[in-house]
Formats: structure tokens, C-alpha cells, sequence
């Protein structure tokens, strides 16, 4: 009869270690790609910029505290220049990373949330509910989702009524949101489902089943591990999506002044007449934030996807 | 044969063959000193473990690399002409024309939205400067001498099974009448009455056509049923190389022994398979001496630290191990860099003294 | 092409139509708030009389499911799209058929312009893969796929309108000219279309190079590839023969999938240039919460995307045999 080798704590203690040391491998191995870490370091700064923008450039400028003239070229007082009301461009600029961040960040969530719910779940019952679903996320991947959102969001709003904030948020923009996530949920599905449906096929999967781990477990307890790496990756793309469709959506109308993001500042710009007028300094700071902040997304999400994910290694 | 050819030279010498890759920095010695030789008519098996070199020592042959892979030192003599000394474009003209090659898992290989008898008349009109017609043709022709119609020739790949493209292959590799063929695994994707099939064909072919075969595989019993000779391979390097019949039922080699204790014998009153413990060498960092010697049952202090030297038995099989040091009973000394050969074609048999032509 | 695989993409089209229509139908009616506002908008001055109307004609009176259903779908069919409240009453269909020839033009000519232009760019680059030419034109796909259209429109505009003044910086036509012939007013609509359509193209090109490139190199890596290089075939024979036309399988499948994508660009696109088009058309019944004139421009647009990808279908079945038998 053989005894177990090691004790249930140092086995805990063995998976730590290895944990760790995979970790460590893997961070060693990203610090490698010139790209991923380019694209972490520019993230750091809007980050950085957008958790406590009040520290860098104090609140955000109304009509009543507006420090300049109007549309003031970038000045010794003002090294952005101002906008059509006389608000420092800087200050808004900042503010806007920590609009922009936020939104893309909450729609993010819950894209993936969706996405990873409805992949799993419709990959490991397969059958009907697997096909119906399935339907619907071809649906959502061959409808103009931005669209849909861009009409959705005025109704919605309009049900809700006025203004207001949730933690800090205004209503009007966690509707965006909420339709950003209701709409790009679906190619995220779509990963997560093929990555399931191979899972399902392993081995142990079946030895769970013998065993008489419910289906509910199953999906939790081993399914959800092995999605994680796909996960991650495509969350960090679809962080860059969410950031460049409410960026549009904000851009076209549906911002909201009290809460500028970077699209709404160039709504604001558009509006005000800037480009026609040439004051390209009301248009680069937050254009350029934008550029940043998506590059800085896919190439970070490209280096992660092509680490976790290897797809095609070199021939024997 | 090509217009440099010496024609008193043998078909292929292949000496001290280096092909290194580069991996994410670090360099890996995927085939480190492989010498062998091949002469009309004859078919050669090389086996060995995945990843042991011997699909990149073939490839090396008509320098079918990735990019991060290139021919590091060695020769390889086709009639005498040195293919490793040529440019990019002068070997392309032997590609095809004197060693083509037959690939596993054939589905891949043919490219999919190309019909197959144009995939098949492509090199005749390409290489061989025939017009279309002509060069259809004679695709015709060639798929009907693998047992293909020839009117299956307008389908896709997609549209034949396994064994008919595999067979589809074989017609494509004879479309300019080469020298030698290279088949690399070419049955392993195929169930065992297509994989008889495919190789009753190969040898059918040979024997018709005159080919030379290079067969590369890690099912033994294929070697064992076509192949003339065959050079085992561990880890970028040659264990034993000889006739079929003598590998077969005397290894030498303990890595030999142990690959064959390893395949299923009906005949052999064996009632189980013996594994091979542990795996092959990280060919970046390999290890000094002998690179079986960390698995070997039965390594001794020297082979971990020297290189063993190849030596020459006269019953034609090559060996490097230590415990076939050169001197032993029926050796016969090698001098560096020659090898021993007696093939199908049966010149006189070899005394051990070098010989001017061998070295081409 | 087989008859079947038409059959099942034309099968699929129509049904993803009907479950436009459906969420067409729901979006706008089964929202919270009162349909008549959606369907009056919120005018104060609306008589009772024309609230009855409306109530008779959309048949709110009914229930939601299968009555107003039905009313809607055969009013759709028929190309009844509502009126718009912005245009005093002028049906949905028509406002929408008067801004289709703009974004037409400018829309269709982007991307013919950058199917060519963008795929060949791709194709080069993942061919010649590792030169200064594939690393800096990777790094501006890069950087132009990481840029919303309007942002590139802008960039057009502020320095070849505003700043060099070779362009006219807004709407399709010069407001109140006079023009001596056909030819004459092309050359105004050309000037007005140059940006617009600089920036429409230079979005497109940028995704589809990147595209195009990634496909290329994936099949640079597939088997019949060496098979092409075994054979001794040239190069340029290898490309146009074997790896082309097989990288261009997936392209044109991406192209398809990303065509929801590029109306956002495009809408965008159209107000930076106020290109009276079908994108500031929405924008203006954004604004004026115009819900009849969204609702039918999410119609079209919906629908114009399912029969693309149709388009898309019937190409690929004509460059892939596999799919064909």
C-alpha cells in the first residue's frame, strides 16, 4: 500500500512555488517583447493621470472657473491653449483620461462579463441552448453593434430622465456603458465558446463527471481556469474597442458636458468651430491621448495574446 | 543528371552535416555531424525519435530551411557536385529536378484551391519548360502510375482521401524524373492497409523507375519492410547506421536495442514493450561526450565526457558508441570522414582503405 | 458555385433581416416610455386628434405582440418608415433616400480604393516581411488603426483646408455657387470630396493592410508553401499562385466581419467634413431626438451590412472550392 508523498499544506506550498515561479517566468518573458512593454509604460502614464488627475492639474474647469481667454493658442499660462469658453486644455485633458479610462474600463467589464458568461455556458451544454445561442452571437456579430448602441442610448436615457451620479459617474454616461456592453459582448463570446467546446474534450473532464461534479463546478472549478489566459488577453483588446466606440458615441452627440472624456472635448472643439478655425491645439491633446491609449492597448493585448496564447510554434 | 555531374561519382555523400537553428536567442544543434551515403537504386530509411534531426538533416539536403535555421558545416555531394557551396538560386534548379520530396500528412501540403492535376503539372511546365497541354498530360500519366484515374486529376484536394493524396504526392514528387525522392513520414498520417498500400507503390516505383529512396520515419516496421539500410538517429547525431537485415537482428547501438525492444513484435514471443526512461537532450545546451548517455543502460564514466568516434564493422554497419571502441573484434578502422556502403548495387566490398572516389 | 452553399448564405441573410426588423420593432416600441412619444416626439403642441391618429395607425390600441408586430413589419415591407418630426412629416423613406447618394459616393469609392490599395499594401509587407518598408508601414497601420476616422479627418482638414487651403473644408457643394455645366459642378463636388475621402480611405487602408498582412504571413507559414518551395519554383510564382490567393480567403472573411466597424468610422467620418450624407443625417436626428428617422437609419444600415456580407459570401464561395461542393 503506498502513502501519499506529500502532505496536503506542502502540496498547497509546492503550487504556490510553482505559481509564483510561472509568474515570474512569464513576466520575464513579456519584459522581452519591445512592443508589450512600450505599450505598458504608456498605459502607466494615463493611469497614473487618470486616478487622481485633481493632483496634477486641479478640478476640472467649469464656464465659471475658466482660467483664459477664448481659444487661446498654447502660452506661457496656458501650455495647451484654451477652449471656446476659456478653459484650460490641459486641465481638461486630464480629466478626460480619467473619464475615458473609467467608461472604457466599467464597459470592458461588462463585455467580458457577457461574453465569458454566455461562451462558457453555451460551449459546455452545448445542444439547443448552445445553437440558440449561438444564433444570437452571429446576430450581434454581423449587426452594426455601434449603431444599436448609438440608438439605444438616447432611448435609454430618455426612460431614466434627468442627471445624477453613481459613484462619482454620471447616469447619462453609465448608459453608454451599458450599451457599449450590451452590444460588443460577441465576439468575445465567440472566443470563449471554441476555447470551451476544447477544453470539454480533455480528459479530466470526464473524470470530474465520473465523480459526480455537478455542471455548475464543473464550468467554476475547471473550465474558468483554463479560459483565464484567453480572457485577459481579449479583455485588454477590448478595452482598446470600448475606448474607441465611446470616444465615436461621444463624439457624435452623446457625451456629456459635465463629464467631458476625450470625445466629448472634440465634440466640444467640432462644435465650436476649431478645426475650420485652425486651433489645432483644442484638437491634438485629446486626439493624441486617444491614439496613445488604444495603440498602447492593442499592443499590450497583442503581446499578451501571442504569450498566453501560442498558437503556431516553429516546425520540427 | 544534372549538367555538373561526375558520373563516376556515388549519387549522394553526405559528410559531417551541421544544421542550426536559432530560438529565441539561444542556438540549438538540431543536427550535429551526420555523414551517410546513398547509391543508385537504393532506399535508405532514417529513424529516430521526433525532434531527433532527421526530417532537418533531410531537408538540409536540398536546403528547405526556415529562416531561422541554416547549414552550419558539412558537404553534401550529389554526383560529386557540392550542393552546400551553391546560392539560393542555383540550388532551386535541383530542387525538384534531382531530390524531390514526398510530405507527411499530405491535406497541408497540397495547397487547397489548386486542382490536383494542376498541382501536379505545375513543376513539368514550370521546371521543365513543357506547354500546358503537354505538361497535363503527363500529370495524367503520372497519377494513373499511382493508381489514380485521371480524370480525378480536376478535383480538389479536399475532395480525396488520405491514401489518394498521399498518392497524389508520390505522382507530384516524379513529375521531372529525380534522382532521389525524400519521403518524410509519408504514411504516418494513414491507417495500416493504406500505409501498405502506399508502400507497396514506393517500392513498385523504385524498382521501375530506378529511384533512389530516403525514407524517413519513426515506425520501424516500415523501415523494416522497404528500406535497404538505415541510419538511426539520436539527438542530431548518427547511433548506428547498416544494412536492414544486420540493424535489425544484431543492434549494436543500445539506443538501437532499445528502439527496437520498444515496437511490437508478433513474431518475437515478447509479452511486453520496453520503454525508453527519460527524454532527449535539450539540443541548446547538449550534453558533453555522448548524447545517449543520460538515458543509456548502459553508459560508462567515458561516455559522458567523450565524444563517441564512429567505427566500422565489416559486415557494413557503422556504430558510435563507446562500447564499441575502435579496435574491437571485426571493427575496421574509419578514417575520418569516410563512410562504408555496401549496397543493393554491390560495388566490391570494402577493405577499409580509403578510396579516391568515396570522398567525392 | 454550389447551389446549396448560395442557398444556405441567402437562407441566413434573410433570416438575420427578420431579426432586424424584430429588434427594430422592439428597440423602439418596447422600451420604457410611452411609444407615442417615440413615435410623435415630445411636441407640446400635438393636438389629440393627431395623437388618435397616430394611436389608429401604428395601432397601439392592440397589443404589443403579434398585432403591432405584424402592422409593423407589413408598413416596413411596404416602405412605409414613418415620418420624421424634424422634416414636418416627410416620410422616414424619403429623407433617407435624399442623403444615400452622398454616402454612397463617398463611402463606395473609399472602399474601392482601399480593397485595392489596402490588400495589395498588406499582401507586400507580410511578403517582404522584416524590411524597413513592412516595420514602418506596420508601425502607421499601426498607429491609423488605433485612430477614430474623425480624428484623421480632422488632422485632413485643419492642415490641407484650414492651414494650406488647397481643399474646401465643409459640405459637398460650395454653398450658393453657380455652375456652367456638368463638368463644373463634378469639380466642386471633387474638391468637397478629396478630404472626406482621404480620411475614409486612409482608416480603411490602414485596417485592411494590417489585415491583408497577418493573413499573408500566417499562410507563409501553412505546408503547401514549402511544398511551392521544394518544387523550386520561383518566387514571385509562389506568391501569385499559391500564397495569395489562399491569404486571401480569410482577408475577404475579415473585411466581411469588420464592415459593422467601419460605419462608425464612417458616420464619424461625415460630420467632421458636414458631408450631407446618411452620417450627419444621424447626427442631426440625434440631436433632435428625430426616433422615426433613427429608427430608419438603423434600418438601412442594419440591412445594408447583412447584404455586404452577403456580397462577401458569394466571393468567398467563388475563391474557396472547398466551401463550393
Amino acid at each position: 500500500m503506498t502513502t501519499p508523498v506529500l502532505t496536503a499544506s506542502q502540496l498547497r506550498r509546492e503550487r504556490y512555488a510553482l505559481r509564483a515561479r510561472r509568474t515570474r517566468d512569464f513576466l520575464r518573458r513579456f519584459a522581452r517583447r519591445r512592443e508589450g512593454m512600450i505599450g505598458i509604460v504608456i498605459l502607466a502614464f494615463f493611469v497614473v493621470l487618470a486616478i487622481a488627475p485633481d493632483l496634477f492639474v486641479g478640478p476640472l474647469q467649469s464656464a465659471v472657473t475658466a482660467s483664459g481667454g477664448r481659444l487661446e493658442p498654447p502660452g506661457l499660462a496656458h501650455p495647451l491653449g484654451t477652449d471656446e469658453i476659456g478653459r484650460d486644455i490641459l486641465n481638461l485633458t486630464v480629466h478626460g483620461a480619467r473619464i475615458s479610462m473609467i467608461i472604457g474600463l466599467l464597459a470592458t467589464l461588462v463585455t467580458v462579463l457577457l461574453g465569458v458568461v454566455i461562451g462558457v455556458f453555451s460551449g459546455f451544454i452545448g445542444g439547443w441552448t448552445d445553437t440558440l445561442l449561438m444564433r444570437l452571437t452571429d446576430f450581434f456579430l454581423v449587426l452594426p453593434t455601434f449603431v444599436l448602441a448609438l440608438v439605444m442610448t438616447p432611448i435609454i436615457r430618455d426612460a431614466l430622465g434627468g442627471g445624477g451620479e453613481i459613484l462619482g459617474v454620471r447616469i447619462s454616461l453609465l448608459v453608454i456603458v451599458v450599451a457599449i456592453g450590451i452590444t460588443s459582448w460577441a465576439s468575445t463570446a465567440r472566443i470563449i465558446r471554441s476555447q470551451t467546446l476544447s477544453i470539454r474534450e480533455r480528459a479530466f473532464i470526464d473524470r470530474a463527471r465520473v465523480i459526480g461534479a455537478g455542471p455548475g463546478r464543473m464550468m467554476r472549478t475547471h473550465i474558468l481556469p483554463n479560459v483565464t489566459n484567453l480572457i485577459v488577453a481579449n479583455a485588454v483588446l477590448c478595452f482598446a474597442g470600448a475606448v474607441l466606440t465611446e470616444t465615436a458615441l461621444s463624439y457624435l452627440g452623446l457625451g456629456d458636458p459635465f463629464q467631458p472624456s476625450w470625445g466629448q472635448i472634440l465634440n466640444a472643439a467640432d462644435q465650436a468651430g476649431a478645426p475650420g478655425l485652425g486651433a489645432w491645439w483644442y484638437l491634438v491633446p485629446p486626439g493624441a491621448s486617444i491614439v496613445l491609449v488604444v495603440l498602447a492597448f492593442t499592443l499590450v493585448g497583442g503581446a499578451l495574446d501571442d504569450l498566453l496564447n501560442p498558437r503556431r510554434t516553429g516546425r520540427r | 543528371m544534372p549538367k555538373q555531374a561526375d558520373p563516376d561519382a556515388p549519387l549522394l555523400v553526405v559528410e559531417d552535416l551541421r544544421t542550426y537553428f536559432r530560438l529565441e536567442g539561444a542556438v540549438v544543434r538540431a543536427v550535429d555531424g551526420v555523414s551517410f551515403r546513398l547509391e543508385d537504386g537504393e532506399s535508405l530509411g532514417i529513424v529516430g525519435e521526433s525532434g531527433c534531426g532527421k526530417t532537418t538533416a533531410a531537408l538540409s539536403l536540398i536546403r528547405l530551411l526556415p529562416a531561422n535555421a541554416w547549414v552550419a558545416g558539412g558537404s553534401v555531394r550529389l554526383y560529386g557536385i557540392d550542393l552546400l557551396a551553391k546560392t539560393e538560386e542555383a540550388i532551386r534548379r535541383y530542387r525538384w529536378r534531382e531530390i524531390s520530396l514526398v510530405f507527411q500528412g499530405a491535406m497541408n501540403a497540397l495547397n487547397p484551391v489548386q486542382r490536383i492535376e494542376d498541382q501536379v503539372a505545375e513543376p513539368i511546365s514550370e521546371r521543365l519548360g513543357a506547354e500546358r497541354d503537354r505538361a497535363l498530360e503527363r500529370a495524367g500519366d503520372l497519377l494513373e502510375l499511382v493508381g489514380i484515374p485521371r480524370a480525378r486529376g480536376r478535383t480538389y484536394p479536399h475532395q480525396l482521401s488520405g491514401g489518394m493524396r498521399q498518392r497524389a504526392m508520390i505522382a507530384m514528387s516524379l513529375a521531372c524524373d529525380p534522382a532521389i525522392v525524400i519521403g518524410d513520414e509519408p504514411t504516418t498520417a494513414l491507417d495500416v492497409m493504406v500505409q501498405a498500400q502506399i508502400l507497396t507503390l514506393l517500392e513498385r516505383l523504385r524498382r521501375e523507375l530506378g529511384l533512389s529512396l530516403i525514407l524517413i520515419t519513426h515506425d520501424l516496421s516500415v523501415v523494416a519492410e522497404t528500406c535497404d539500410r538505415v541510419l538511426v538517429m539520436y539527438a542530431g547525431r548518427v547511433a548506428e547506421e547498416g544494412p536492414v537485415p544486420r540493424v535489425f537482428t544484431a543492434p549494436r547501438h543500445p539506443y538501437t536495442r532499445l528502439l527496437l525492444g520498444a515496437f511490437p513484435d508478433i513474431a518475437s514471443g515478447r509479452r511486453t514493450l520496453e520503454i525508453i526512461p527519460g527524454s532527449p537532450p535539450d539540443l541548446r545546451t547538449p550534453p558533453p561526450g555522448c548524447r545517449f548517455a543520460p538515458r543509456c543502460p548502459g553508459v560508462m564514466a567515458v561516455c559522458r565526457e567523450v565524444v563517441p568516434p564512429e567505427v566500422r564493422f565489416d559486415d557494413g554497419v557503422r556504430v558510435a558508441c563507446h562500447l564499441h571502441p575502435p579496435g574491437s573484434p571485426a571493427s575496421v578502422p574509419a578514417p575520418a570522414g569516410e563512410v562504408a556502403s555496401p549496397g543493393p548495387a554491390a560495388p566490391p566490398a570494402d577493405d577499409g582503405a580509403p578510396t579516391a572516389g568515396a570522398d567525392g | 458555385m454550389g447551389s446549396r452553399y448560395l442557398l444556405r448564405k441567402l437562407a441566413q441573410a434573410i433570416l438575420t433581416i427578420a431579426m432586424i426588423l424584430l429588434v427594430n420593432f422592439l428597440l423602439f416600441r418596447a422600451m420604457p416610455g410611452s411609444p407615442e412619444r417615440i413615435l410623435l416626439g415630445r411636441n407640446p403642441r400635438v393636438t389629440a386628434e393627431a395623437l388618435a391618429q397616430t394611436r389608429e395607425r401604428w395601432g397601439l390600441d392592440k397589443p404589443l405582440i403579434p398585432d403591432q408586430l405584424v402592422a409593423y413589419v407589413e408598413a416596413t415591407l411596404q416602405g412605409d418608415l414613418g415620418y420624421s418630426f424634424v422634416y414636418r412629416g416627410k416620410p422616414v423613406s424619403e429623407v433617407l433616400a435624399d442623403r444615400v447618394g452622398p454616402t454612397l459616393l463617398l463611402f463606395g469609392l473609399g472602399e474601392l480604393i482601399a480593397i485595392f490599395a489596402g490588400l495589395a499594401i498588406g499582401a507586400y509587407s507580410g511578403w517582404r516581411r522584416g524590411g524597413l518598408v513592412d516595420y514602418v508601414g506596420n508601425g502607421i497601420s499601426l498607429i491609423l488603426y488605433s485612430m477614430p476616422y474623425f480624428l484623421i479627418g480632422m488632422a485632413l482638414l485643419v492642415i490641407f483646408a484650414t492651414g494650406l487651403g488647397w481643399f474646401p473644408t465643409y459640405g459637398m457643394t460650395t454653398p450658393g455657387a453657380h455652375y456652367s455645366g456638368l463638368l463644373d459642378q463634378a469639380a466642386d463636388i471633387l474638391g468637397h470630396l478629396a478630404l472626406p475621402l482621404a480620411t475614409v480611405a486612409i482608416g480603411l487602408i490602414g485596417q485592411y493592410s494590417i489585415l491583408m498582412r497577418a493573413s499573408v504571413i500566417e499562410t507563409l507559414s501553412d505546408d503547401y508553401i514549402v511544398t511551392a518551395r521544394a518544387k523550386g519554383l520561383r518566387e514571385d510564382r509562389i506568391l501569385w499562385r499559391h500564397a495569395l490567393p489562399n491569404a486571401l480567403l480569410p482577408a475577404v472573411t475579415l473585411v466581411a466581419v469588420n464592415l459593422g466597424y467601419v460605419i462608425a468610422g464612417a458616420i464619424t467620418a461625415e460630420k467632421v467634413f458636414n458631408w450631407p450624407g446618411l452620417g450627419t443625417l444621424t447626427v442631426e436626428a440625434l440631436e433632435a431626438r428625430d426616433f422615426p428617422v433613427l429608427q430608419g437609419v438603423f434600418l438601412l444600415l442594419s440591412i445594408s451590412v447583412v447584404l455586404a456580407n452577403l456580397a462577401a459570401d458569394l466571393v468567398y464561395g467563388v475563391l474557396d472550392p472547398r466551401v463550393r461542393t
